[in-house]
C-alpha cells in the first residue's frame, strides 16, 4: 500500500495569546486577577479528555511565555478547504453526517462549536471526517479570554453576528458549509465588513438559502442538488434559531438518505496501533518539539522585546506604547512521528503486545535515578506497554500493579496507578454525586482562604476550575467523614489527587477517602492531639533508632518534633513540597505502607543532618521555617532502606485502622505516658524471635549476673545494669567484651536489643546507648520474663566464664 | 414543598442566565389521588450537573428514592429544553430587532470588522517587516558572528571620535570662558575710572553670546558627527552581513561563531567586579513548596556607573560593551532604575548624567536619548492630561474619605509619583533600558514610607514590565535615594531597605504567575558613600528576609 504523504502527520498544533488583563492591581477578592492563559489551561483540560470517531482528540495544551497558549491535537487527512476537487453528492451528505455525528455529540456535552469552518473539518483518503480544534469557543470561555474574534465572517450566524447565539448558531455553520460544497465557495473576495452585512440582510429572506445562491449566481446550480440535501441545507439556514434543525434529527436525517456504509480500515498494528496520547508523549521523550515547528512556520515569531519596550508606565499601570496585540494566525503547524518511529526501529513487533505472565526484560535504565528513567523514551515505552496492559486487567491485577509499582510507575498513568494502590474500585462517579457538595457549610470561610495559597505555582491549581473542584472535593470529604473536621492542611493533602486527575473528580475523591483512613487515621479529628503526639513520638524513636547522634543532639538542645513536624505528617509531606516531588514520595508511601512516613521524616533530618548538628534551637528554627532543598530521590531511597531494615513491630502506633493486636506475642502497646518518656522504640516477642533466628540481633541483657547465669537467652551478653556508669557517654566505660560485642553489631548492623527485669532500667540503659550514638536500639517489650512465658525455648544456661572478668 | 438556591450567584436574570423553576409532583404512597409537590429553582444555562441537583433534591425532601431515575430524565430535560428555548429567545428577540431595524447595524459590522483587522492575521493589513527589525536582525546575527570582533572594534574608534570631539569642545569652551573671565575681571577692576556699569552689562551679555555660540557650533558639529557615523555604521553593517552570508557559506560552514568567543566573555566580567567597591552577592530561593532561584546582589555604587562607558581601551570595558551587545536583540535584557523628579520634557540630575553619558559615543540604533525624552513628553502629554483631571475630580469628590492627603498633585499636565518613564539605549555599559521612576525626594527623604506608597507601587510595576518585556536583570536603588544625606541614620536605611526588599520579594513572587521573563538577577544598589557599617548591617538583613540557598548535602552512609 503507498501511502500518501499526508498520513505522515499525525498531530499538528496551533498557537494564540490569551488576552491581557488591562493594568489592573487586584480582582474582588483582593487577590492578584488569575492570568487569561491559566484560565484557558484549566477549561481545557476537560477538552482533553474527549475522545470520538469524529473529533481530533486534544493532546497537549501548553502555557508558553508572556500569555501564549499552544493547543496540541490529532490529525488526520486534509481540510475542506485543501480539498480542491468537487464533491459529489453522495460525499457531501457523508461528509455532512459525520460532522453532524460530532456536532451531536459536542452539543451533548454542553459543548459549543462556534468556529465551524472549512479549515477545521479535516477528510482522509478514506472518507473519514473528524473535526479539528472544536473547542477554541469553549476552552476560551466564549471567547473571553482572548482578544481575536472567534470564527470566520461568512460561517457566523446572524445572532451570532448581533453578539447572541447558542448552539443553533453551529447548524447556520454547518448548512453554509454543505451549501458551499454544493455551490462553491461562498463571498469569495469580500473583507469581512461586506459578508457580515449581507448575512445580516439575509433576516428579510423567507429562504436563506436561495437568497444566498441567487446572490452568487448558482442558483441553476442549486436547483440541481438533490431535493432532500436541499432541505437539509434550508432546515440549516433558518434565520430563526428555534425553526432550525438539530442535530439529533440531522443525524437522523442523513443516516436515512443512505450514505455509504465507511470502509472498515483495520486498526493499525504496532506503533501506529498504540494510543494517541503514548505516542505523543515518547514523541516528546524522543526529543520533539513543538515550538521549533511553529517557530519554522513562522507561527511563533521572535521580535526582539526591546524594540517593543513601552515609553512608559502610570502609576495605574496604565501602559504606554510597547508590543501591539499579536495577530491571531489560523494556520497550523504539522508534525510527523518520523522521529520516534527511527527511535523506536529497533523495536520488535512482538514487543508491542507483552504477556503478562512471560518473564519480563530486564533493563539497564532501572539502576538510573527515577527522573532520569521517566525522561528515557525507550523505558518509557516499555512501561507504559507494560502498565497498561495491567491496568486492563485490573482490579485482578492489583498485586501485579502493586509489584510493578515498586520499581517504577510512568508519569502519564499515575493516575490510574495510584487508583489501582488505593483499591479504588467500583462506580465512584455515583458515589461522588450523590455527595452534596454546594450547601453552604461554616467550613467553607476557611476553605476559600486556604485554597489560594494551596500549590499555587501549579497552573492547573491555580486556576478558577482549580480552585472550583478543590473545594467541591474538600467539602465532599468533609461530609462523607462527619467524624472529620477541616484541619488546614487537608487541601494540600487533596491538591496532588486533584493535580492527577484534573478531569477525574470521582477518582480524586475516591482515592483521597481511600488514602486518609490508611495513612492518616484519626488525624482529622475535632481533638487528634493525641494521635498527633504519638504519631510523633514514634518519629522522635526512628530518628533515635536511625540516627542516634543527630537525636541525642535535637534532645540536648530541646528541638522537638512539634515544633516542625506536624504539618509533615498531617499533609504527608504535600504542604512541604512541590507537586513534582510529591509525586515521588507519594509513588513510594503507596506501595510500602504507613509505616514509610515515620521514615521519610528521618530521611530528611538525615539530609540536614551536618547543618543540624552544627545548629542550636535558634538556627535550627529558623532553618525549618522554610524547609531547605531536598533531595527527594535520595530520601525515598534512603526512609525505604529503613523502614525495610526495621522490624515492624517498633513503628507500631495504636491509631490505625488495623486489627487490634490481641496474641502477646505481637503485643507492643505501652501507655501513652510511657511512650513519650522513651527514646528507644519497644520490639515485640515475634519481631524479637525473628530477629535471632536470623542473627540479625545482638541481645543485652541487663540484669544482675546473678539471675544471668541461672538462666539467659542463647546469645545474649551480660551487662548488668547496676554496674553501668550512666553520665559516661562512652562504650570504652561498658567493658571489653561488651564493647567490643557492640561495635560487632553496628558494624554487621545489627539490631540492638535491651532486655531486662524491670522497664525502667531497660529505658534508662537504651537511652544510654543511643547517647554513646549506638543505632539501632530498642528495648525487648515485656522484657525477660515474657520472654520466658512464651519462647522458653530461647533460654540457655550460660557457659560457665574462665579467665574473663 | 420550596428549594433553597444555595449558589451565591443569586436570583439576577441578566443577559448570561436567568431562573427558571422546574415543577414536579408524585402521588404519595398510601394515596394515588394526593400529590406531592415540589418546585425548584433552576438557573439556565445550567451549570454543573443536573444529576447532582437531583441527589441535593432528594436529600432535602426525602423523596422516595424509586423517583431517583425518573427525575433526573426529567430534570435533565428540563434544563435541555429550558437552555434551548433561553437562547432561541434572546436570539429571536435579536433578530427581531434588526428586522424592525431598531439596531444599529452599521455599528455592529464595524465592530467586528476592526475586530477582525486588528486581530486575525488573514484579514489584517499586510505589513512588511519595519527597517527597525531588518537592522536589529542583521546586527543579532552579526553580533554572533566571527564579525563580533571588528563591529566592536569599529564601535570604538566611532565612539573615541566622539569623545575626543567632546574633548575638544570642553578645552574649546574653558579657554574661551577663560579668556571672558580675564577680560571680565580687567573690566570690573578698572570700574568707576575707566568703564561704566553698563559697558559691564554690555561685555557680559556679548559674552554670554560667544558663550552659545560656540556651544552651537560644537553642537550642530556634533550632531552631523552623529548622523554620519550613524548612517556609515548602518550601511557598513549591511554590507559586512551580506559579505559574511556569502562567504561564510563557502568558507567556514561548521564554525561556531560564539565558541571562540565565550572564554572571552567570561574572565574579564570577573574582574570588572574588583574595585573597592562594597559589594556581596546572594543566591535565593523564593516560594513555598516550588522555589525559584533568584541572584541578589548587594552593591554600593552609583547607578549611573551602570550606564557610563569607561574610556573604551581597557579591556574591561570592553568586555562589558561586548556583554550588552550581544544581549542587545535577545531575551535577556538588562535595566536599572532611576529616580526621576523632573519630567521628560524638562530633564533635571540624574536623568541629564544619563543624558551626558549617553552622548559619549553615538547611538547606532535606538533615537538619541534626547529625542526619545521629546518623543516621551509629546506622547505622554494627552493620557496623562486625562488621568490628572480624572484624579483630580475623583479627589475633590472623596475629599471627605481622605484620599487625596497622600498624592500631591503636582499639576494637571506631569506626571505624578509612582508614573514611570523608559528609555531604551545601545550604547551604555552594562544595561539597555532605564526605567525613570518618578518620585518626590523631599518625600522619601524624610519619614516612614508605607507599601503602599506609589514609588512603591511604581517599582511593582517596573518589575511587571520587565517581566512581560524579557528584562532578566535588574538594578534597583535600594533606599529609593541616590544620595547619603544626614537624615540618613542607619536606623533609617535598615527600615527603608526592609521595606524595598520586603516589597520586591512579594512583587518577584507575584511576577512569577505572570508568565513571562524570569527576574534572575535582581541588583540592589546603596549610594556610593555609604559606610562599611552600613552595608554589613543590610548585607546581614538579607538572609533574614530571602531564604539563602544552601546546597543540597547528599551523604552516603557505609
Amino acid at each position: 500500500m503507498s501511502q500518501e504523504n499526508e498520513d505522515d502527520y499525525k498531530f499538528a498544533s496551533c498557537t494564540y495569546f490569551a488576552r491581557n488583563h488591562p493594568g489592573e492591581m487586584c480582582g474582588s477578592n483582593g487577590l492578584p486577577l488569575t492570568p487569561s492563559s491559566i484560565t484557558i489551561l484549566g477549561r481545557a483540560q476537560r477538552l482533553l479528555t474527549i475522545e470520538h470517531p469524529n473529533l481530533c482528540t486534544y493532546l497537549d495544551v501548553i502555557r508558553g511565555k508572556h500569555e501564549r497558549i499552544i493547543v496540541v491535537a490529532e490529525v488526520i487527512g486534509k481540510s475542506l478547504k485543501e480539498c480542491k476537487s468537487k464533491f459529489s453528492y453522495e460525499e457531501i451528505s457523508n461528509i455532512g453526517k459525520q460532522v453532524a455525528i460530532a456536532l451531536k455529540y459536542l452539543h451533548n456535552q454542553d459543548i459549543i462549536h462556534r468556529t465551524l469552518s472549512d479549515d477545521n473539518i479535516l477528510v482522509d483518503n478514506s472518507g473519514r471526517v473528524k473535526l479539528f480544534n472544536y473547542g477554541l469557543y469553549y476552552m476560551t470561555d466564549a471567547g473571553t479570554e482572548v482578544s481575536f474574534p472567534l470564527g470566520l465572517p461568512r460561517y457566523l450566524s446572524p445572532e451570532t453576528i448581533l453578539n447572541g447565539g447558542g448552539p443553533a448558531a453551529d447548524v447556520w455553520s454547518y448548512g453554509i458549509i454543505l451549501l458551499e460544497m454544493c455551490i462553491g465557495k461562498l463571498w469569495n473576495n469580500l473583507k469581512p465588513g461586506p459578508i457580515l452585512r449581507r448575512i445580516l440582510t439575509l433576516v428579510h429572506a423567507n429562504n436563506p438559502a436561495e437568497r444566498i445562491a441567487r446572490e452568487h449566481d448558482c442558483f441553476e446550480q442549486y436547483k440541481q442538488v438533490p431535493e432532500n440535501l436541499r432541505k437539509i441545507i434550508e432546515k440549516c439556514l433558518k434565520i430563526y434559531p428555534s425553526e432550525r434543525a438539530t442535530f439529533n434529527e440531522l443525524v437522523e436525517e442523513l443516516s436515512q438518505m443512505n450514505s455509504k456504509q465507511l470502509v472498515e480500515v483495520k486498526p493499525a498494528r504496532g506503533l501506529m496501533g498504540c494510543k494517541l496520547q503514548h505516542l505523543y508523549h515518547w514523541w516528546q521523550l524522543a526529543g520533539g518539539d513543538i515550538q521549533a515547528e511553529l517557530k519554522r512556520n513562522c507561527l511563533i515569531k521572535n521580535s526582539p522585546p526591546i524594540l517593543s519596550m513601552p515609553i512608559a508606565i502610570l502609576l495605574d499601570g496604565c501602559t504606554i506604547g510597547g508590543k501591539d496585540g499579536a495577530l491571531f494566525d489560523r494556520r497550523i503547524a504539522k508534525y510527523s512521528l518520523d522521529l520516534l518511529k527511527s527511535r523506536l526501529s529497533h523495536v520488535p513487533p512482538q514487543d508491542y503486545y507483552p504477556l503478562m505472565h512471560e518473564r519480563k526484560k530486564e533493563y539497564d535504565a532501572v539502576a538510573l535515578p527515577k527522573i532520569i528513567r521517566e525522561r528515557d523514551t525507550e523505558y518509557q515505552f516499555y512501561r507504559l506497554l507494560w502498565f497498561q496492559r495491567l491496568l486492563h486487567g485490573y482490579p485482578y491485577t492489583a498485586p501485579y500493579i502493586r509489584a510493578e509499582a515498586e520499581i517504577d510507575i510512568p508519569p502519564l498513568v499515575r493516575g490510574d496507578v495510584w487508583a489501582a494502590l488505593l483499591g479504588v474500585v467500583g462506580d465512584i462517579e455515583e458515589q461522588y454525586e450523590r455527595i452534596d457538595k454546594e450547601t453552604p457549610t461554616p467550613t467553607d470561610r476557611q476553605i476559600d482562604v486556604d485554597i489560594p495559597r494551596c500549590h499555587q505555582y501549579c497552573w492547573l491549581l491555580c486556576g478558577s476550575a482549580g480552585h472550583r473542584t478543590l473545594k467541591r472535593l474538600l467539602k465532599a470529604w468533609l461530609l462523607t467523614n462527619p467524624q472529620y473536621v477541616y484541619w488546614q492542611g487537608l487541601d494540600s493533602l487533596t491538591a496532588p489527587f486533584l493535580y492527577l486527575n484534573f478531569c477525574n473528580e470521582a477518582r480524586a475523591f475516591a482515592c483521597l477517602s481511600a488514602f486518609v483512613p490508611k495513612f492518616l487515621h484519626k488525624f482529622f479529628l475535632k481533638d487528634n492531639s493525641a494521635v498527633i503526639k504519638e504519631y510523633l513520638a514514634k518519629f522522635w524513636q526512628m530518628t533515635a533508632f536511625h540516627e542516634p547522634e543527630l537525636a541525642t543532639h535535637l534532645h540536648e538542645i530541646n528541638f522537638v518534633p512539634e515544633l516542625f513536624a506536624i504539618p509533615w505528617f498531617l499533609t504527608m509531606f504535600s504542604h512541604v513540597f512541590p507537586l513534582h516531588k510529591i509525586v515521588h514520595l507519594w509513588d513510594a508511601l503507596l506501595v510500602e505502607g504507613p509505616a514509610l512516613p515515620l521514615f521519610m521524616g528521618v530521611g530528611i533530618l538525615r539530609q540536614l543532618r551536618d547543618t543540624l548538628l552544627a545548629s542550636g534551637f535558634n538556627e535550627c528554627i529558623l532553618l525549618f521555617s522554610d524547609l531547605p532543598e531536598i533531595d527527594i530521590g535520595e530520601c525515598v531511597k534512603e526512609s525505604i532502606e529503613m523502614c525495610r531494615s526495621s522490624p515492624r513491630s517498633i513503628s507500631y502506633r495504636r491509631f490505625t485502622n488495623e486489627a487490634e493486636v490481641k496474641d502477646p506475642m505481637d503485643i507492643v502497646e505501652i501507655p501513652m505516658e510511657v511512650l513519650f518518656t522513651e527514646i528507644s522504640p519497644r520490639i515485640n516477642l515475634s519481631d524479637f524471635f525473628s530477629l535471632i533466628c536470623q542473627d540479625k540481633c545482638c541481645v543485652i541483657d541487663i540484669r544482675s549476673n546473678l539471675l544471668y547465669e541461672k538462666s539467659c537467652i542463647d546469645g545474649s551478653i551480660n551487662v548488668p545494669y547496676s554496674g553501668v556508669h550512666l553520665g559516661q557517654h562512652e562504650l570504652r566505660a561498658l567493658g571489653l567484651h561488651p564493647q567490643r560485642v557492640l561495635q560487632e553489631a553496628i558494624k554487621m548492623k545489627k539490631v540492638v536489643v535491651v532486655a531486662s527485669a524491670q522497664e525502667e532500667t531497660a529505658q534508662l540503659f537504651s537511652d544510654y546507648l543511643v547517647k554513646c550514638s549506638v543505632p539501632k536500639v530498642c528495648i525487648l517489650h515485656g522484657g525477660i520474663s515474657a520472654l520466658l512465658t512464651h519462647v522458653p525455648s530461647l533460654f540457655t544456661v550460660p557457659p560457665k566464664r574462665n579467665g574473663h572478668k | 414543598m420550596k428549594f433553597e438556591r444555595s449558589d451565591t450567584m443569586t436570583a439576577e436574570t441578566s443577559d448570561n442566565n436567568i431562573t427558571k423553576t422546574f415543577k414536579y409532583s408524585f402521588p404519595t404512597c398510601t394515596n394515588e389521588e394526593v400529590l406531592f409537590k415540589l418546585e425548584v429553582p433552576v438557573d439556565i444555562p445550567h451549570r454543573g450537573s443536573t444529576r447532582e441537583l437531583v441527589q441535593r433534591v432528594l436529600n432535602m425532601f426525602h423523596i422516595p428514592v424509586y423517583l431517583e431515575e425518573e427525575l433526573n430524565e426529567k430534570l435533565a430535560k428540563f434544563v435541555s429544553e429550558e437552555t434551548k428555548n433561553f437562547h432561541n429567545e434572546r436570539d429571536m428577540k435579536l433578530l427581531n430587532k434588526l428586522k424592525n431595524s431598531e439596531i444599529n447595524v452599521e455599528g455592529i459590522v464595524k465592530g467586528w470588522e476592526k475586530l477582525f483587522k486588528e486581530h486575525v492575521v488573514e484579514f489584517a493589513e499586510q505589513k512588511g517587516t519595519s527597517d527597525e527589525e531588518v537592522f536589529a536582525a542583521a546586527y543579532h546575527k552579526l553580533v554572533h558572528s566571527p564579525a563580533l570582533e571588528t563591529i566592536l572594534q569599529v564601535e570604538n574608534s566611532y565612539a573615541k571620535t566622539v569623545m575626543n570631539t567632546l574633548k575638544n569642545r570642553d578645552e574649546d569652551i574653558k579657554k574661551l570662558t577663560q579668556k571672558q573671565t580675564e577680560e571680565m575681571e580687567e573690566k570690573v577692576r578698572l570700574l568707576n575710572t575707566s568703564t561704566t556699569e553698563q559697558e559691564i552689562n554690555e561685555l557680559a551679555t556679548q559674552q554670554f553670546e560667544q558663550q552659545a555660540l560656540v556651544a552651537g557650533r560644537w553642537g550642530s558639529q556634533l550632531d552631523a558627527l552623529r548622523q554620519t557615523q550613524r548612517a556609515q555604521h548602518r550601511a557598513w553593517l549591511m554590507t559586512t552581513l551580506e559579505e559574511y552570508q556569502s562567504t561564510s557559506a563557502l568558507n567556514t560552514p561548521s564554525n561556531s561563531p560564539l565558541a571562540t568567543f565565550s572564554g572571552a566573555v567570561a574572565t574579564p566580567l570577573a574582574a570588572a567586579a574588583g574595585g573597592e567597591r562594597l559589594e556581596e552577592s546572594f543566591t535565593i530561593h523564593l516560594g513555598s513548596q516550588l522555589k525559584q532561584t533568584h541572584n541578589i546582589r548587594l552593591v554600593a555604587m552609583d547607578l549611573l556607573e551602570l550606564c557610563v562607558l569607561q574610556e573604551a581601551d581597557c579591556g574591561v570595558a570592553a568586555s562589558r560593551r561586548l556583554q550588552t551587545s550581544l544581549s542587545l536583540y535577545g531575551g535577556e535584557l538588562a535595566a536599572a532604575v532611576l529616580l526621576a523628579e523632573a519630567p521628560p520634557a524638562r530633564p533635571a540630575p540624574p536623568t541629564t548624567h544619563l543624558l551626558r553619558a549617553a552622548a559619549l559615543s553615538t547611538e547606532h540604533h535606538f533615537p538619541d536619548a534626547e529625542r526619545q525624552l521629546r518623543d516621551i513628553a509629546d506622547r505622554l502629554h494627552d493620557p496623562v492630561e486625562r488621568r490628572n483631571t480624572q484624579r483630580l475630580k475623583e479627589q475633590s469628590e472623596g475629599t471627605s474619605s481622605g484620599a487625596g492627603n497622600g498624592s500631591r498633585c503636582r499639576s494637571k499636565r506631569s506626571l505624578q509619583t509612582g508614573d514611570i518613564f523608559i528609555t531604551k539605549h545601545s550604547n551604555l555599559a552594562d544595561v539597555h533600558v532605564i526605567f525613570h521612576l518618578i518620585v518626590d525626594d523631599s518625600e522619601l527623604r524624610s519619614g516612614d514610607i508605607t507599601s503602599r506608597h506609589p514609588a512603591i507601587l511604581g517599582l511593582r510595576n517596573i518589575l511587571k514590565a520587565a517581566c512581560s518585556n524579557d528584562i532578566t536583570s535588574i538594578s534597583i536603588p535600594l533606599l529609593l535615594r541616590h544620595e547619603m544625606t544626614e537624615e540618613m541614620t542607619a536606623a533609617w536605611c535598615v527600615r527603608r531597605a526592609e521595606l524595598v526588599l520586603k516589597c520586591v520579594k512579594g512583587f518577584v513572587l507575584e511576577a512569577a504567575g505572570w508568565g513571562g521573563a524570569e527576574l534572575r538577577t535582581l541588583h540592589f544598589a546603596l549610594p556610593p558613600g555609604a559606610a562599611p557599617a552600613l552595608f554589613a548591617a543590610l548585607a546581614h538583613l538579607l538572609p533574614n528576609i530571602f531564604r539563602i540557598s544552601n546546597p543540597v548535602k547528599v551523604k552516603h552512609h557505609a
